[in-house]
């Protein structure tokens, strides 16, 4: 299976890095907005086009404004791109990304033709705010009213910004019940003691603030809110207070996703903001999804489709089976099987969107190498439950891309004075022969400099690799994510990463060193840490060219979508004024129509190929829904039709689509 | 088109008949001797309010798809407090459209409560201890296509949200059709000599299957309709379906996993404003929705993987066990025993609320009875009794026609007859009427409204009351007093659920000590023993909940002399407060 995917990918066709697209330069570029700036530069771009409207969707909590900027106004009939960004209101950066994309669809038709597009450059404005306070603590809830430590009061015991220098860092204060010890490679770094190794704790950490109410807590319960970043209805997170009492409880959610749902032609989302699915797909691996490929059927169904209820069964096969008892013509879907055997939610990426995933990662490596765009830096974080880019696949079952702009570059490693150790990376991108044929001593070599974990040995991983447990790219992601435990005595990468970040980009200011204080509730403490916003947020003199860099790449996707029409058809005269009719119905595009994920929820609008004309339907519908078709392929519909006419009609009706039709000549 | 009007026509020659039939002046006290239309409910809301001014506010809790007002019944009196400082007792009705005979029981408790009021020393207690909430009508615009349209007992249930079910692009084009004109949604046959059904010999009305070999009579065709998107398939894309008891926002789970879940919780805006209510009126501990059919109490959870409290079982046993021998017939259980649901007002309102939230399915057709008494009714076992009470044995049919010749005056099931199908050709329509199967007939109603407001008044008697003693005071040291306190729940609903109190879903209870420097307050494990754990930090609030019928102890370590003053404060048991001189 990985083989075949591997071939497949192989298959790719590169994309010509385009001319590079630049927004025209504008007075407001390279800086961060207020969300009062980001309405202006809205307001602008809206009356600058003819074919743009505001919509103003809510009013948050705190009285701010959503407004979504729809590009082509005036157009009807076609898909729509959805672009929303900043969810969590914590990544200042990828709302101007919101609008440096606005302005590049303003300034050129390229990309505005045959496509709709709906901006939301600020979904969270009130935690947004936080990056323009005077006191920054990296925000993400609105003002929304919670009573986070249920107490007597609320929002009475927030962050206190002790030293004054602007932002919310931490708090270490030595206690005989601290865990937390500096680091050996960087005194700045707090890391817990380890017992084993004969160290003791000494610090115990809190965020800075003073324990305003006092109750024994610290900053347990300051300024809202709900943050809207993890309040959509997939996998919401029920356990967490920041989330809300149930999906969409805050407006700036509820009244979006009514937005979407009232535009079903929206095929596609992209999101910017911390998540990258452009990099990496959608994480997998969450348990208590029911098996597809082995599915027991209860007795009371058993019974209906006289099947045996201990047998078991692949999605496929119910299908059919279902098939055989519903009336002809009517479309058997994964989602009716679903949700007749209560199958429940889907919780991981399904594999046939995977293999669109990764092509198309693989495609953007390329694009950013092309560009010269140093990619060698932390990984994004990863897509959160309940976030709107994990809803807009599962739920709108849609092609879903989120971006992350920014993350800190990592450090480059000396080469290893042994030059003969294979690295990570070398490693990902071998076949299973060619890792193999390394033989035991460099493979142990390899595990020992990439600190793997002890139960991957040498003879260990190849005989999983040769009884096809797993693949050289597979093994490097665990290996990747089980190096957590750091080496003894040696900061992490991303620890590294950030300091030198810190220190060097920043000219010491992105860490705030620790210095004494005289706590009211604690006695001396000492005050210091990475300042707020630092990881996702870079100098404004950087926005344009990273914006200008990447965000193209989402410009070129679209290039991608499915582009569905009638693409020929054959009319057999069987006699007596009966012809059958068969129609192609083709998709151009790469992706597929529905993706899986859309065959599954079955929530994709429907494709309707429509017969018209004066004529008898003998065999076949008059209005047959298309069901699912995969990219670069055709789908053969079949009619038997009587008439004494020359010609029918054959329209496909869509709400994405838009109409399409052609006239069908039949006999003489 | 001319489908349109046709269906059109039929609904206004419905409306003006059932307009003029029944437009009888509504008066206090109401009758519950009839069924009431959308309108004449809001009327008897209207009769209820200005008849009793001073108990009563009727306030429109938002509007529905179609623009229908939803109205919410306060009773409250005032001179006894302000409503939010009273434990406060909900119930609901007809969130399915066709369920109707849930808004005549929220009527009925209303009628009860106001009328009595004064004279009756249970309900004069109640009024004045608790808020009473009651919305009769949540799905306004399903009740009124009940009534208006034709429909078989099942249909109208669903929000007025069209939705593409057939997946045709098309919305709600190929619902069932009133082929006959008489008002209901029945039967289709078809004489058919290789058909699977026969006239069943001792009722011709009633089909059978054929035993193994037996010549077939007919063909059963499925609800009254014709195809109307010529799609080949008959009635298969109906009103919605969007369930309005699964668009709530507990445990949503979208349309592929649950039909009828709706888009996103509360796509419903009339659903969206009843939570709001309720949401607003954090006092309300209990709670009641009605439905039909089959008569259960059902309990949060609706889910299987979800597990709650035992205290919280036990409390809700306390309603549950009683109401069962209140409505004889009924069975008592977790909802998720009937069926697994997500997104339904039991989990909203018991997970985001706190409240202990009842559904009672209204009515079993089991008491549909044609037959002498007998003095021991034949055991029967759980499946069975399971059916009796759905209405699908076929010995209950039988019966059940009896008892609609008999005591029905005939009007539950119209009998076969002729009818040329544009598609079948000559076939016959017949079956139960709309009024019929999931309600009682007009003349049990009152009985049944009785027996299950008197459910939800055992459930107003059993909301928290708290009595609160300060059972010590003595010197403990110079200038400091020990002070101990004691709170008693009389009743049998907590003063919190445990669930709420567990995961902090808001303040729990709050025992304060002021007037003087608390130094010490904790809970007492064990006063005869001295035992107290001290709480760490801010001793003088103390966060707590009083158990089912229980009691909790704290102990305050108090500087000073003079007078303190305790208070109990609680979101949904009333406040209680008492002053000790040291």
């Amino acid at each position: 299976m990985m083989k075949k995917l591997y071939l497949f990918m192989l298959t790719a066709t590169l994309f010509v890095a385009g001319t590079r697209l630049t927004a025209q330069s504008e007075p407001d570029g390279g800086k961060y907005h207020s969300n009062a700036g980001i309405q202006e530069i809205m307001a602008k771009l809206q009356q600058k086009s003819g074919n743009a409207k505001l919509h103003t969707v809510a009013t948050s909590p705190g009285g701010e404004p959503v407004t979504i900027l729809e590009i082509g106004a005036n157009q009807k009939n076609m898909p729509a791109i959805f672009v929303g960004a900043n969810f969590e209101g914590n990544v200042p950066l990828s709302s101007e990304g919101a609008l440096y994309l606005a302005k590049l669809l303003l300034d050129s038709a390229q990309y505005t033709k045959n496509l709709k597009w709906y901006i939301l450059p600020n979904p969270n404005p009130d935690a947004a705010k936080g990056y323009t306070d005077k006191v920054k603590y990296g925000r993400t809830v609105n003002n929304f009213e919670i009573n986070n430590d249920t107490d007597e009061a609320l929002n009475e015991d927030g962050f206190d910004d002790l030293n004054g220098d602007g932002y919310i860092t931490l708090m270490r204060v030595k206690d005989p019940e601290g865990r937390m010890i500096e680091s050996k490679a960087d005194a700045r770094i707090m890391v817990p003691a380890d017992a084993s190794e004969g160290e003791r704790g000494e610090y115990k950490i809190l965020t800075e603030g003073i324990d305003n109410d006092n109750d024994g807590q610290y900053n347990e319960d300051g300024e809202g809110g709900i943050n809207v970043g993890i309040s959509f209805p997939h996998l919401f997170p029920r356990d967490k207070k920041e989330a809300g009492l149930w999906a969409g409880e805050t407006p700036e959610v509820y009244n979006l996703m009514r937005f979407i749902y009232d535009r079903p032609e929206i095929v596609m989302v992209y999101t910017l903001g911390s998540s990258d699915f452009c990099v990496a797909p959608p994480k997998g691996g969450r348990k208590g999804e029911a098996n597809l490929q082995n599915i027991k059927v209860p007795a009371r169904y058993a019974r209906m489709l006289e099947t045996d209820p201990n047998q078991t069964f692949t999605m496929d096969e119910l299908m059919e089976l279902l098939k055989q008892r519903m009336p002809a013509g009517l479309e058997v879907t994964p989602a009716m099987v679903a949700g007749m055997l209560g199958l429940g939610a889907a919780v991981n990426p399904l594999d046939e969107d995977l293999k669109f995933y990764n092509k198309l990662s693989e495609d953007y490596k390329k694009f950013l190498e092309s560009r010269k765009f140093n990619s060698e830096r932390l990984d994004a974080p990863a897509d959160k439950d309940g976030s709107f880019e994990l809803w807009a696949y599962y739920h709108l079952g849609v092609p879903s891309f989120s971006m992350n702009l920014f993350t800190v570059p990592k450090v480059k490693e000396e080469k290893k004075t042994d030059s003969g150790t294979v690295s990570l990376n070398d490693v990902e991108k071998m076949s299973t022969e060619e890792f193999t044929a390394l033989g035991d001593e460099k493979i142990a070599a390899f595990l020992k400099a990439n600190n793997a974990p002890e139960r991957f040995t040498a003879s260990g991983v190849i005989e999983m690799m040769k009884s096809g447990r797993f693949d050289p790219k597979q093994m490097a992601g665990m290996i990747k994510g089980a190096q957590k435990k750091e080496k003894k005595g040696e900061l992490g990468e991303k620890e590294k990463a950030l300091l030198a970040y810190a220190d060097k980009t920043l000219e010491g200011k992105g860490f705030v060193r620790w210095q004494k204080y005289n706590h009211p509730n604690l006695g001396e403490v000492e005050i210091g840490g990475y300042i707020p916003y630092m990881e996702s947020t870079p100098k404004p003199e950087l926005i344009d060219s990273l914006l200008g860099t990447q965000l193209p790449w989402l410009l070129q996707l679209t290039a991608k979508l499915p582009q569905i029409g009638i693409a020929s058809e054959k009319i057999t005269e069987m006699g007596g004024n009966v012809y059958k009719v068969e129609i192609y119905i083709e998709n151009k595009g790469y992706l597929p129509y529905p993706i899986a994920m859309g065959q599954r929820n079955n929530q994709p609008a429907p494709v309707v190929v429509v017969l018209d004309g004066e004529m008898q339907i003998l065999e076949g519908i008059k209005r047959t829904p298309l069901g699912a078709i995969n990219g670069n392929s055709v789908k053969k519909l079949t009619w038997i039709v009587q008439t004494d006419k020359k010609s029918i009609n054959a329209k496909i009706e869509s709400a994405v689509f838009g109409p399409s039709e052609k006239q069908i000549k039949i006999g003489g | 088109m001319k489908q349109f009007i046709f269906v059109y026509s039929v609904l206004f020659f419905f409306t003006f008949s059932v307009q003029s039939a029944t437009k009888a002046k509504i008066e206090v006290p109401l009758r519950f001797d009839r069924y009431y239309t959308y309108a004449e409910v809001n009327e008897a809301l209207k009769a209820l309010n200005s008849a009793y001014p001073a108990l009563t506010k009727l306030d429109v809790v938002g509007k529905s798809e179609e623009g229908r007002d939803i109205y919410a019944l306060t009773i409250n009196n005032p001179k006894t407090g302000d409503e939010l400082s009273k434990p406060g007792v909900y119930v609901d009705g007809n969130i399915h459209g066709n369920e109707i005979q849930a808004g005549e029981v929220c009527l009925y408790y209303a009628n009860m409560l106001l009328t009595k009021y004064g004279d009756n020393d249970k309900i004069t207690k109640q009024v004045d201890r608790n808020a009473h909430y009651i919305i009769p009508v949540v799905n306004v615009d399903g009740r009124c296509y009940f009534f208006e349209g034709a429909h078989t007992p099942s249909s109208s249930r669903s929000i007025s949200i069209p939705r593409d079910d057939d997946k045709d692009g098309l919305f709600d084009e190929d619902a069932p059709d009133d082929l006959d004109s008489d008002g209901n949604i029945t039967q289709m046959r078809i004489k058919d000599p290789n058909g699977e059904y026969k006239a069943d010999p001792k009722d011709p009305r009633i089909l059978v299957s054929i035993e193994p070999g037996e010549k077939g009579e007919y063909t059963l065709l499925g609800s009254e309709g014709i195809d109307n998107d010529a799609d080949g398939r008959i009635n298969e894309d109906a009103e919605g379906y969007l369930d309005p008891n699964r668009n709530f926002g507990n445990n949503w789970m979208p349309n592929y996993v649950q039909n009828g879940a709706g888009n996103f919780p509360f796509e419903g805006i009339g659903l969206k404003a009843v939570n709001e209510f309720i949401q607003k009126r954090p006092n309300i501990i209990v709670a009641f929705s009605f439905h039909n059919v089959g008569g259960m109490w059902l309990r949060a959870p609706s889910e299987k993987s979800i597990r709650i409290d035992p205290a919280d079982i036990a409390a809700y046993d306390v309603i549950g066990k009683k109401a069962i021998k209140i409505t004889p017939g009924y069975v008592y259980m977790p909802s998720y025993e009937l069926y697994p649901t997500y997104g339904d007002t039991d989990a909203q309102f018991f997970f985001n609320f706190g409240i202990f939230a009842f559904v009672g399915e209204l009515f079993m057709r089991e008491q549909e009875t044609f037959r002498e008494k007998t003095d021991k009714p034949a055991q029967q076992t759980t499946e069975q009794s399971a059916s009796l009470r759905r209405g699908s044995d076929p010995e209950q049919t039988r019966e059940q026609l009896k008892f609609s010749d008999y005591l029905a005056l005939g009007e539950m099931f119209i009998d076969w007859k002729p009818f040329n199908h544009p598609v079948y050709g000559e076939i016959e329509i017949g079956g139960w009427v709309k009024m019929s199967s999931r309600l009682p007939q007009p003349f049990m109603l009152p009985e049944m409204a009785h027996r299950n407001a008197a459910v939800v008044l055992l459930a107003a008697e059993n909301t928290p009351e708290i009595s609160m003693e300060v059972f010590e005071v003595k010197k403990a040291g110079n200038n400091l007093s020990q002070v101990r306190v004691r709170l008693k729940n009389k009743n049998g609903l907590s003063t919190m659920t445990t669930d709420a109190f567990s995961k902090k879903l808001y303040t729990p209870d709050m025992l304060k000590v002021s007037g003087a420097k608390v130094v010490a307050g904790g809970k007492i494990q064990d006063f005869r023993m001295n035992k107290v754990s001290y709480k760490e930090h801010k001793p003088e609030i103390q966060f707590l909940m009083v158990p089912s019928y229980g009691t909790v102890e704290y102990q305050f370590l108090v500087e000073g002399k003079g007078e303190i003053t305790i208070d109990y404060q609680s979101v949904k048991a009333s406040d209680v407060k008492t002053s000790v001189k040291l």
